[in-house]
């Protein structure tokens, strides 16, 4: 699949749809559940401090009239501040807050409602976890404060956060994969409706078929049908136009040139030139008819990519030789042809028009008593149809010219309509052959070849 | 000899049958296919010339129903539509010829002249070309009334051309009309035959050689 940088595309759409949020949903549960591990530990850590800080004040002394006092044998002080991880630090107030005993510069926080009371501060430019407990009256009311550091509530929240990051990626992976295959299967149908519209040749307009596809690009392919169905409509209405075009012209066209030909051949001398010249322009009309209707037909056939057949292009140059040979012998040219079988894929009756055009300009432009040759046969790797003629030629300048529609070479003779060449080229176009114009073997006259891939 | 014209465009009917009455035929318009049928049924014709694009009833149709009626009339169909399904069908339902409009008025004379000599060659195998006659049942050939001496290969090689009187006859043709079961005939051969019929013929009809393609013979012996 390819992608383009600014082209939409449904499967990043998806993609960014469903992995972002997964991935937020991910990190938020693993948030949550780091917090929710740690209350618990946390907890029970206090609850140990908390402990310390008991066993310290069941050593306070209450007097009646005097401070408490407070007796820790050095073991006990060793025992209170014995810690694999963490430092521990104490300090037992007074209830009016002088120093009893422990750590004196360890600060006693500000005593809240609470009792014990939890809270954090920084000792020795260490973070410590502190618990201020204040004894019982009984005790004297003294306060008895126990701070520790860190160390193992952070490694405990170390542990925490790593063993829930680790579950956490492995699902978020999973997630993503998932995601990741099920987008490409989803879209799968969306690539059938690609492979089916890439395997469809220029021309095919056939409906695509909905058998297998989603609901969700039904309505896709349903449009695409319709467009495909309006214009295939276009299309006949087009044919049906040209047909009708032909139809209107041709008719009145051919009486004219029934009557006209019935007057050039009469007796009466007054009429008979002016009957000739009339002739003479009703029959230029009706070649140019010919080739404009041909011209729009073959351009519409080239859209709807007419149906092939495999032709023999002996029986063309025969076809098109015997519909000349009247035309080369009231011109006194010699018409013939060498032939080779040949074969080719393409429309009969394009390439009879083509080759006539081609026959029709060269008789027009042979002097009497010369030869216009028709040839077809396979040379290399193509196979080739061309006429020469023995006649002015057509100047080197110019030879890319003539297939243009109305022109006309410089040094023409005859009155044409500049549209023969002009549907050979499209002839040409259609059927995949190469043109060339050259002077012939001789280097006299025309010599004018279509070659066409080797099929 | 006499040609029913079924053509529904007043100017080319009349212009038709002007034509064909100047080279010798008789000749009749009508403008629809029941006119068409209706005329059949109560003379008798050696051709039609039929317009594709009837009203009502196309010149297809009527060809077919011709046809389903056993007539062996021969027929040359006139379209101006090139699209060539219309041919083919028209060849297919019998018709014998067709040409596109617009058209030069003596191929047509000359084509409904060839329907004809066909269609006379199968019933009375008498065939006549300018000043040529060939009966094929005694296989005996004539120019200007004068008997012609012709070798069996020489008189297929002529019933061919004449049977294909206008059009071109590929040398291959005619080497299938002559060839039998124990004789393949060269090119060159046919060559040799050729240029003996010329000199058999003298001017009566003309065997023009369409170089590389074949033959092609017509009337105007020159």
């Amino acid at each position: 699949m390819h992608t383009a940088g600014e082209t939409p595309s449904i499967r990043r759409r998806l993609l960014a749809l469903l992995l972002i949020p997964t991935a937020l949903i991910a990190a938020a549960a693993t948030y949550s559940a780091y917090r929710t591990s740690l209350a618990p530990i946390e907890g029970a850590y206090d609850a140990e401090l908390l402990d310390t800080a008991l066993a310290v004040a069941s050593n306070l002394e209450a007097h009646d009239r005097t401070a408490p006092t407070l007796e820790l044998t050095p073991d006990a002080v060793r025992l209170l501040r014995s810690d694999a991880h963490d430092n521990i630090y104490y300090r037992v107030s007074g209830s009016d807050g002088h120093f009893m005993a422990g750590d004196h510069d360890l600060a006693v926080p500000h005593q809240g409602v609470g009792n014990p009371e939890f809270s954090q501060a920084t000792y020795r430019g260490e973070p410590i976890r502190v618990v201020s407990y204040r004894a019982s009256a009984a005790s004297g009311g003294a306060i008895v404060t126990v701070a520790e550091t860190l160390h193992k509530r952070q490694s405990a929240r170390r542990h925490v956060l790593r063993s829930s990051l680790t579950v956490d990626a492995a699902q978020l992976a999973t997630a993503l994969a998932v995601i990741w295959f099920g987008v490409r299967f989803a879209i799968a149908p969306l690539r059938d409706v690609e492979r089916q519209l890439a395997g469809r040749w220029p021309r095919q307009l056939t409906p695509i078929g909905t058998e297998g596809a989603p609901i969700e690009i039904r309505s896709l392919i349903d449009a695409l049908n319709h467009l495909f169905r309006s214009l295939q409509e276009a299309q006949l209405a087009e044919r049906s136009f040209l047909e009708n075009a032909a139809h209107q012209l041709r008719t009145p066209l051919a009486g004219m040139l029934t009557h006209l030909e019935l007057l050039a051949s009469g007796h009466s001398q007054v009429d008979l030139a002016r009957a000739r010249a009339a002739l003479e322009g009703a029959k230029r009309l009706a070649r140019t008819t010919q080739q404009l209707l041909a011209l729009a037909r073959s351009d519409a056939a080239a859209r709807a990519g007419g149906d092939f057949q495999t032709l023999s292009l002996p029986a063309v140059i025969e076809a098109c030789a015997e519909s000349r040979l009247p035309a080369a012998d009231s011109a006194g040219i010699d018409l013939g042809a060498q032939v080779e079988p040949a074969e080719v894929r393409g429309q009969r009756w394009m390439l009879e028009e083509a080759l006539g055009n081609l026959v029709d300009n060269a008789i027009a432009a042979t002097p009497a008593g010369r030869s216009v040759t028709l040839r077809c046969g396979r040379e290399r790797d193509c196979t080739f149809l061309e006429v020469s003629d023995a006649g002015v030629g057509i100047p080197p300048a110019e030879r890319e010219r003539v297939f243009e529609r109305f022109y006309r070479a410089s040094n023409s003779r005859a009155a044409g309509s500049g549209l023969g060449l002009a549907i050979v080229s499209e002839v040409a176009r259609v059927h995949g052959a190469a043109l060339s114009v050259d002077a012939g073997e001789r280097g006299e006259g025309t010599r004018v070849r279509m070659s066409f891939p080797q099929t | 000899m006499r040609i029913l014209i079924v053509e529904d465009e007043a100017l080319i009917a009349e212009g038709v049958r002007q034509a064909l009455l100047g080279a010798g035929f008789a000749a009749d318009a009508v403008g629809d296919a029941d006119a068409a049928r209706a005329a059949l049924q109560a003379e008798s014709f050696d051709a039609a010339v039929i317009d594709i694009g009837l009203p009502r009833e196309s010149g297809l149709q009527l060809v077919r129903s011709l046809r389903l009626h056993r007539q062996g009339l021969p027929v040359l169909i006139l379209t101006a539509r090139d699209a060539v399904t219309d041919r083919v069908t028209a060849l297919d339902l019998g018709a014998d010829d067709y040409l596109t409009k617009p058209f030069h008025v003596t191929e047509l004379v000359a084509r409904c002249r060839a329907l004809v000599r066909r269609a006379h060659h199968v019933s009375s195998s008498i065939m006549e070309l300018g000043d040529l006659r060939l009966e094929a049942a005694s296989r005996h050939a004539f120019a200007r009334e004068r008997p012609l001496d012709l070798t069996l290969r020489e008189w297929s090689i002529l019933e061919c051309l004449v049977l294909n009187a206008g059009r071109l006859v590929g040398k291959d043709r005619l080497m299938s009309a002559v060839s039998d079961w124990s004789d393949e005939v060269s090119p060159n051969a046919i060559e040799v035959y050729v240029s003996r019929l010329r000199a058999k013929l003298g001017d009566a009809v003309r065997i023009r050689t369409v170089r590389g393609l074949g033959y092609s013979i017509d009337a105007h012996g020159r």
